[in-house]
């Protein structure tokens, strides 16, 4: 389980950093080569518009790398911000906090991420933007929930009656103790950020032509998948093969940080 | 536990039943009836108004033009001919029509009593437009004063301004005068005097053939790879347009499918905002047409007879008989000089608005590369047919792209680029002005007319996208036209192969 989830990653880090040292060109349209199988030319084939299906497929899980990345940081800042101070000062602040977050959480996130690309216009920094105003909610919960449970333990009373800043007292004698299940929780978030992805590239609300994105390149090769069935199934077993990586490590994290299971 | 020993056999015996029923009902789809087996048409988009004085989109239309009959048609040409009637010229304000002798009757419900279509039936349908103020057409008649019946076979148009053209307008099909008079809801229960009435619309729309009673159900399936599955494992037997090149090459490789082409009329274009200061310049119109290598797009990707286009009208139409236009070569270096002459600053940035149709982007994306190589950037913006249509009607755009469907008459050019013609008073959606063009279409010298816009390319015209139908090989006596309509409906037949 860990050796297949760190050789996956391990190999699309990889294979993203040669792409770029060998210059490979994801847009380069060779009309001559549409949907043409695997070949010296083309390892993995070509795409509808004889695009390298290999240069197109690396520059996605680039694509993908980054925007769950910058995704799941934002979401993070502002969901542990969120529970950090709805938890610690307890009371009417963290009932209007979490009203808000039962807010977001009441709608469906996949649906809400739709809504806002639909508003904001197609686009990479506008997709940016809707997954990160809906992914918050899960870490704003979590963080809450621990918060509550930290909030009176010795030590950080302790440190109050000697004084310490409330961000002191927040960001030294708190946050450091959630500092592993947020890591974990980033982990399985990193995953939904990429399936979030895409889908609304799926859907055409993602990122926009001639970019390449792994859920664009699906739409295309299920359109396809009659007469270039390699082409939905390379990016399909990709996709999947990534995901299921990354979650693969999310529970080794998990395993490896809870200290009631670590042996 | 007597109970549950006599709930065994009863349960047993309603599956059954279930089972027995489920597989009656799906066998009655495919069994012969005394008329022949169903035959069974796949679409893309079901139609959506069966009345013909609110229909507007491809589908309705083309199943209206089956259900009703109208006073006048097109021949190959485009030149209007008589259909139900033939017309005399009284003046520019006054046209009479004579329907012909031999007439059909409505369709009708069984419950209400059949006539035969007549004089008063015409009137009715054209006068209920004055009461329609939400039908799309309504602005199109508005210029009828009266109709005068003058007996049961003929009546006269009597018109508020001259309108020369005023027959080739009259293409609504014909509903009965008692039900336009009850309000019918024609929408979806028609009556029409066609060669096909419906019979039900429900998950699928089933119509019948009036002369043998030969079953026809459209049913809509929205995804072109399950059209071309369903068609190659039997599940319907005809499916026309729609489909990338390659799907229809793979059907070509089937010994059980049969595909027929045809050459098509249905205008594809760029068009571009003329009020935007860079896209003024005629210069920089004329590098974009020669920046897109059409010829090559047509050989790779596009369906079989699919031909350049250089006017809305194809060459076969009449007003373009002794004016063939050359289309714009493609020459990438000429399109860069020319942008450089307009003092253009390379690489100029545009912006392409489009649908987010699979086929769309990838025309898209194909031209973004060739306009690269001419010293474009273009930026292609792929929207929901929503938004990007009401962007194209507000005039906010640099470019789209589109197509025009079905058109038949010189009208056109006034409506889409005569400067009174801006939205919501016309077409004219990249607000195009030009003094020369309207004194043209006053006079309606429709060849200068073409000449002007082929020179001035408010448009970039790209194609007429070839036809085609791919069907069972059982099925026979059906044809794809230039326009798209399915009037072999009236004639295809399911040949039993033995």
């Amino acid at each position: 389980m860990k050796k297949f989830a760190i050789t996956v990653l391990s190999f699309w880090l990889i294979a993203v950093m040669l792409g770029r040292l060998f210059g490979l060109n994801p847009n380069s349209i060779d009309l001559n080569a549409i949907l043409s199988t695997p070949s010296a030319a083309y390892w993995l084939g070509a795409d509808d518009l004889g695009r390298s299906i290999l240069a197109r497929l690396l520059r996605g899980v680039e694509v993908s790398f980054v925007v769950a990345t910058v995704v799941t940081v934002v979401t993070m800042t502002i969901g542990v911000l969120v529970g950090l101070i709805a938890g610690f000062y307890g009371g009417k602040i963290d009932q209007f906090l979490m009203k808000i977050t039962d807010i977001f959480l009441a709608f469906p996130g996949i649906l809400l991420a739709i809504a806002f690309a639909a508003v904001l216009g197609p686009g990479l920094v506008n997709l940016t933007i809707a997954l990160s105003m809906t992914g918050w909610v899960s870490y704003a919960r979590l963080t809450r929930g621990q918060t509550l449970a930290l909030r009176y333990r010795q030590h950080v009373l302790a440190a109050e009656s000697l004084g310490a800043t409330v961000p002191r007292l927040i960001f030294r004698h708190i946050l450091p103790l959630l500092a592993s299940i947020l890591v974990v929780e980033a982990t399985y978030s990193l995953a939904s950020v990429m399936i979030a992805e895409a889908s609304l590239s799926f859907l055409g609300l993602g990122i926009q032509a001639p970019n390449a994105s792994w859920g664009a390149m699906l739409r295309d090769g299920v359109r396809y998948m009659l007469v270039a069935p390699h082409y939905v199934l390379i990016v399909g077993l990709s996709l999947m093969s990534l995901i299921l990586a990354i979650n693969l490590g999310g529970d080794y994290l998990r395993d490896k940080l809870d200290v009631r299971t670590e042996k | 536990m007597r109970g549950l020993t006599l709930l065994k056999p009863t349960l047993l015996a309603i599956v059954l039943v279930i089972c027995f029923s489920v597989a009656n009902g799906s066998a009655t789809s495919s069994e012969p009836t005394s008329h022949g087996r169903e035959i069974i048409f796949a679409i893309g988009q079901m139609p959506l108004n069966l009345d013909p004085r609110y229909a507007t989109d491809a589908a309705s239309e083309r199943v209206n033009r089956l259900i009703y009959q109208s006073l006048v048609d097109f021949d190959q040409h485009s030149r209007p001919t008589p259909s139900l009637a033939s017309w005399l010229v009284l003046s520019n304000r006054e046209f009479q029509f004579t329907l012909k002798a031999k007439r059909s009757a409505f369709n009708t419900p069984t419950k209400i009593r059949s006539t035969f279509l007549n004089a008063r039936d015409v009137k009715a349908t054209y006068d209920s437009f004055t009461n329609l103020a939400d039908s799309p057409h309504a602005a199109e008649f508005s210029n009828i004063q009266e109709i005068v019946v003058l007996n049961d076979d003929t009546l006269i148009f009597k018109l508020k301004k001259d309108d020369a053209n005023f027959p080739t307008k009259l293409l609504i099909g014909i509903l009965p005068a008692a039900l336009v008079e009850k309000n019918h809801d024609f929408s979806h229960h028609p009556v029409g005097s066609g060669s096909i009435q419906l019979l039900d619309w429900g998950n699928k729309l089933t119509l019948q053939r009036v002369k043998d009673g030969q079953r026809i159900s459209l049913l809509e399936v929205k995804d072109p790879t399950v059209r071309v599955l369903k068609l190659l494992h039997g599940e319907v037997d005809l499916l026309q347009g729609e489909l990338p090149s390659e799907l229809i090459q793979h059907l070509e490789s089937k010994s059980e499918i049969t595909l027929k082409n045809s050459v098509g009329a249905n205008f594809s274009y760029l068009g571009l905002n003329m009020q935007d200061p860079i896209l003024q310049s005629l210069k920089v119109r004329q590098a974009i047409a020669h920046a897109i290598d059409r010829e090559t797009i047509i050989a790779k990707v596009m369906t079989r007879q699919t031909r350049l286009a250089s006017a809305i009208l194809p060459p076969e139409h009449y007003t373009n008989h002794k004016s063939a236009l050359p289309a714009y070569d493609y020459n990438p270096k000429r399109a860069r000089r020319l942008l450089l002459e307009a003092g253009v600053q390379l690489p100029l940035k545009l912006v392409y608005k489009t649908s987010t149709d699979a086929q769309r982007v990838r025309l898209a994306t194909i031209m973004q590369a060739q306009m690269a190589e001419a010293g474009i950037d273009l930026e292609i913006r792929s929207l929901d047919w929503g938004t990007f249509f009401a962007d194209v009607k507000q005039g906010n755009f640099q470019l789209y792209g589109l197509t025009w469907v079905g058109i038949k008459t010189p009208e056109i050019y006034r409506k889409v680029f005569g400067s009174d013609s801006f939205p919501p008073h016309g077409f004219n959606r990249g607000r195009f002005s030009d003094a020369s063009l309207d004194q043209l279409l006053v006079v309606e010298n429709w060849p200068a007319v073409t000449k002007r816009i082929h020179a001035q390319l408010p448009y970039i015209p790209l194609w007429y996208e070839g036809q085609f139908a791919a069907m069972r090989n059982n099925i026979i006596h059906f044809t794809p036209k230039t326009d798209g309509n399915w009037d072999d409906l009236a004639k295809i037949t399911y040949r039993k192969v033995h």
